[in-house]
């Protein structure tokens, strides 16, 4: 899908939002990226349709978001929330499986839960109630929900917000890289907030965000250590890994390398 | 389909069921009753009805009292269908009574009409507060229970006592202004009335010679200590079962507004039967005087 | 997965079965319960003889048959009333009470005692012992929809602005109820406060005809609610990302509490605890999806009130005592009881 924001702009109590001016073509990976409060989780609740605009316009292959009903956007956007408390006590097959409450076949429901399940590295938290899992594994199996509901559509869009923060560095990889590839299968874009620079490098471009506003809008590689630098603050370093891929290290306030 | 479970399987068998009985003729209970006994079997709802049919002598055909029916003592072991206005259909049912007497707060209507329709007659006996009201209601119940005669006697003994009654009392008024009197109803702590004009308590203070200081309102209303101080009474009346419900002598001195009244400050606190004083029964005549002479004594 | 879904299969059918018979014994000791004795031969009057019952045959058909089903009907409407509120609050605290039910339906029964004097100016006595349930009903109705309507002006998209308004408009009906409280004569306030107290003494079989259809036509539409409120259940917003209609949602749940609630408080007046206990009862031996939890509140609330029913009934013949005293002192033990289990099983 072609997703294009136009001028959008909010207002959330007395802070003003945008405005945005962006667009995502179908199958790009875009990495968010700023400091806390800047407004990138506003940006993805924009386009999730949780505010209203205060003007400006989104438009998904060229008709305004707001001609879409609840039901038709679900089927080619999921939303990844960053808060995953649920109310009762639900088991987690019926979680995921509540990722396709729209969908308008519920033929192969179960093989795709399942499958679904797999992919997220979730198969085995089957059978056991949601609210007795970890926050990692509760993070999985949103996913493992999300990729339910995008199962059987192509060329989506997959928004996430700060989906690895509670986890430990060995997951956040796997879980980004499970995203990677179950966007590419269907050719989904992704739109993610991150915390980590070198998270973000993975991705194709980058949004950079202050104050409610894009400021930058480049390639993710090497080349926005400038821009990087003057939108968190601090001294960042690009050395190259082993494998001769691009990474960007904080300078630590004293000189000494972390 | 299999999600229309359980209950949906009960309930339609239940309505298949229902559907053709429910359109047959209406059943009548009073046939069982007339193969019991040819005697009848009386239900008497409201103290008044009990003391009159035990004053007619015909106690023995009473089969069930509610719980206000506490006079005489007999009429506490008879069995009892509980209070007046929340009674059970089967419950009544179940004393196979040939008729039932009642005072006019008998109910819920809904439970009064199912037993009316199994075709047992209920009697409804208003006294208005009044004492014609109490002669009619005696021989309304004569009439019921065809004791005519006595019923025509206990009258006739009931306006001679009256009769008396009132002569007394104007022989002798009060010295000074008519004392008036607060009547107070407090059935718990929390919830304490007063009685305004209209009211069966109102219709007892008046008879006995007395005011009521409460007269800007109809009915019972709750206790507010600015309106009791204004109307400053002279006495209180209560009842010994509203006397004990909220703790006894003491306690009433110390309901909101009461210490500064007249009454408390001079300890004119006179205490009666509940039903004795309010039941508009055969006792009437004897309360009125009963209480005169109380109020009386403490005003010299 | 496909070994779990059979075992699955097995365990729910004899759980509905075990609720089913369950049930229906408990409707077989209740009806032959009761002040009044009926024996087996009043059976077989029942079903032999057409017209013009005899005897027990009578109170057996006329009064306790309905009663009983009465109780099954209401407290099945209870149980789902207070399955679709909590699902809807996402809380298991929640009740329809939190709706306006009860206030809408006491409000109204309050103004029509007191200001319209106990509806006098119906000539008779046969149509006035419809006034009340009438009006309660109509209350409950207007209540649930005034507050759905508020809800939307003042804090639209939203259900905790719903439980918000609810608790101002609750404040308000009670206003207006200790208004009218205040200026009923004695009659009128035994009357009000006995109708607060909850009774199926009033059972009919017209009354159990139109619950049983509210009943039918009811679960009817929430089957295809089920799955949108356990979409619910992840939140509001994840619902609406998932596609479903929130606000709409909404609106057919307060509909289907508003009509079985009402109904039930109509009939009964205010009989507390079903529909708070009915599924949280469910929850801790069967689970939170929906699909599960809705109907067998039904079917606990239902046979819940059939017990306290009978106890209130039978404790004190030929009297009765109120029945929401049985509802709780049924629903609270056993609620602690299943929660202490729940708790061992977890650990």
């Amino acid at each position: 899908m072609q997703l294009q924001i136009d001028h959008a702009s909010l207002q959330l109590g007395n802070k003003l939002f945008g405005p945005f001016n962006f667009s995502i073509k179908a199958g790009e990976r875009i990495a968010i990226l700023g400091k806390s409060g800047a407004g990138k989780s506003t940006i993805v609740r924009l386009i999730a349709r949780e505010h209203q605009l205060k003007s400006g316009s989104i438009l998904i292959n060229g008709t305004s978001m707001n001609q879409y009903s609840s039901a038709q956007l679900s089927r080619i956007r999921g939303v990844l929330p960053q808060n995953t408390q649920i109310a009762f006590g639900l088991m987690t097959d019926l979680v995921i499986e509540l990722g396709r409450v729209t969908a308008p076949n519920k033929v192969n429901q179960e093989t795709i839960v399942m499958q679904a399940a797999q992919m997220a590295c979730a198969e085995h938290l089957l059978g056991r109630t949601f609210n007795t899992l970890s926050g990692g594994e509760q993070a999985r199996v949103h996913l493992a929900r999300v990729f339910a509901q995008l199962w059987d559509a192509n060329d989506g869009l997959i928004l996430v917000d700060e989906p690895v923060a509670a986890l430990d560095p060995g997951l956040q990889y796997q879980l980004l890289s499970t995203i990677d590839r179950f966007a590419k299968e269907r050719n989904h874009a992704v739109l993610a907030v991150l915390h980590d620079i070198n998270h973000a490098l993975d991705f194709e471009r980058l949004l950079l965000v202050e104050q409610g506003r894009i400021i930058q809008d480049c390639p993710a590689d090497h080349g926005a250590l400038v821009d990087l630098e003057r939108l968190y603050g601090i001294q960042l370093e690009h050395l190259r890994d082993s494998q001769g891929r691009s990474v960007l290290i904080q300078v630590h306030p004293s000189g000494i390398y972390p | 389909m299999s999600d229309l479970c359980h209950t949906g399987r009960r309930r339609a068998l239940c309505t298949i069921a229902a559907i053709p009985a429910a359109w047959f003729g209406k059943p009548t209970w009073a046939a069982r009753t007339q193969s019991i006994s040819s005697r009848q079997r009386l239900i008497c709802i409201g103290s008044a009805v009990t003391e009159i049919v035990y004053a007619l002598e015909a106690n023995d055909l009473i089969v069930g009292v509610d719980t206000t029916s506490i006079y005489p003592d007999a009429a506490r072991s008879l069995p009892s269908i509980g209070y007046s206005r929340t009674l059970s259909a089967e419950g009544v049912l179940s004393l196979s009574p040939s008729q039932i007497l009642c005072t006019e707060d008998a109910g819920p209507p809904v439970v009064l009409q199912q037993i009316q329709d199994a075709g047992i007659q209920i009697r409804r006996l208003p006294a208005h507060h009044t004492f014609t009201g109490v002669c009619d209601r005696v021989i309304a119940i004569g009439q019921s229970i065809h004791q005519q005669t006595r019923a025509d006697q206990l009258k006739l003994q009931l306006q001679q006592q009256w009769a008396r009654i009132e002569d007394a009392m104007k022989a002798k008024p009060f010295p000074n202004t008519t004392p008036r009197v607060l009547y107070i109803h407090s059935m718990n702590p929390s919830q304490v009335m007063v009685s305004g004009q209209e009211t069966n308590a109102n219709a007892m203070i008046r008879y006995a010679g007395l005011r009521n200081a409460m007269d800007g309102f109809r009915g019972y209303k709750p206790l507010t200590p600015e309106a009791v101080i204004v109307a400053n009474p002279d006495l209180i009346l209560v009842t010994d079962q509203g006397l004990q419900a909220i703790g006894g002598r003491s306690q009433l001195a110390h309901l909101p507004g009461m210490e500064r009244t007249k009454a408390i400050l001079s300890q004119k606190v006179i205490s009666m039967d509940a039903v004795y004083l309010l039941g508009f029964g055969p006792r009437m005549p004897e309360a009125v005087i009963t209480l005169h002479r109380q109020a009386r004594a403490l005003f010299g | 997965m496909r070994q779990t879904a059979s075992h699955f299969d097995y365990s729910t059918w004899i759980t509905r079965l075990g609720i089913f018979f369950i049930g229906l014994f408990v409707f077989l000791i209740a009806v032959n319960f009761g002040a009044v004795d009926i024996q087996s031969a009043d059976w077989l009057h029942l079903f032999s003889q057409q017209n013009g019952y005899e005897g027990a045959s009578y109170v057996l058909w006329t009064i306790r048959i309905p009663r009983v089903l009465l109780a099954i009907t209401v407290g099945a409407a209870l149980g789902i009333a207070g399955a679709l509120a909590q699902s809807l609050f996402r809380n298991p605290l929640a009740d329809p009470g939190l709706l306006g039910v009860s206030a809408g339906a006491s409000c109204s029964v309050a103004i029509g005692i007191v200001m319209l004097d106990g509806f006098r100016f119906i000539p008779t006595e046969e149509l006035r012992v419809w006034a009340i349930p009438f009006f309660a009903f109509l209350g409950a109705i207007a209540v649930c929809f005034c507050l759905d309507y508020v809800a939307r002006v003042v804090s639209p998209g939203s259900i905790a602005g719903l439980l918000l308004t609810g608790i101002a408009l609750n404040a308000f009906a009670g206003a207006v109820i200790g208004l009218c409280t205040y200026l009923a004569n004695d009659e009128q306030l035994r009357s009000f406060t006995f109708w607060t107290l909850g009774s199926l003494a009033s059972a009919r079989w017209l009354m159990v005809g139109v619950l049983i259809g509210a009943l039918v036509i009811g679960w009817a539409w929430i089957r295809t609610l089920l799955q949108d409120l356990n979409a619910l259940t992840l939140g509001e917003n994840i619902a609406n990302h998932l596609g479903v209609d929130v606000l709409r949602l909404r609106t057919k749940v307060i509909v289907l509490v508003a009509t079985l609630s009402g109904l039930a408080v109509a009939w009964c007046g205010m009989i507390g605890f079903i529909g708070l206990m009915a599924p949280n009862l469910v929850r801790i031996c069967l689970g939170s999806d929906q699909k599960r939890v809705i109907p067998y509140s039904a079917g606990v609330g239902a046979i819940l009130l059939v017990i306290a029913d009978t106890i209130a009934r039978t404790i004190a013949i030929p009297a009765e005592l109120p029945v929401s005293i049985f509802t709780a002192l049924l629903g609270g033990p056993l609620f602690l009881i299943l929660l202490r289990q729940y708790r061992s099983r977890l650990n």
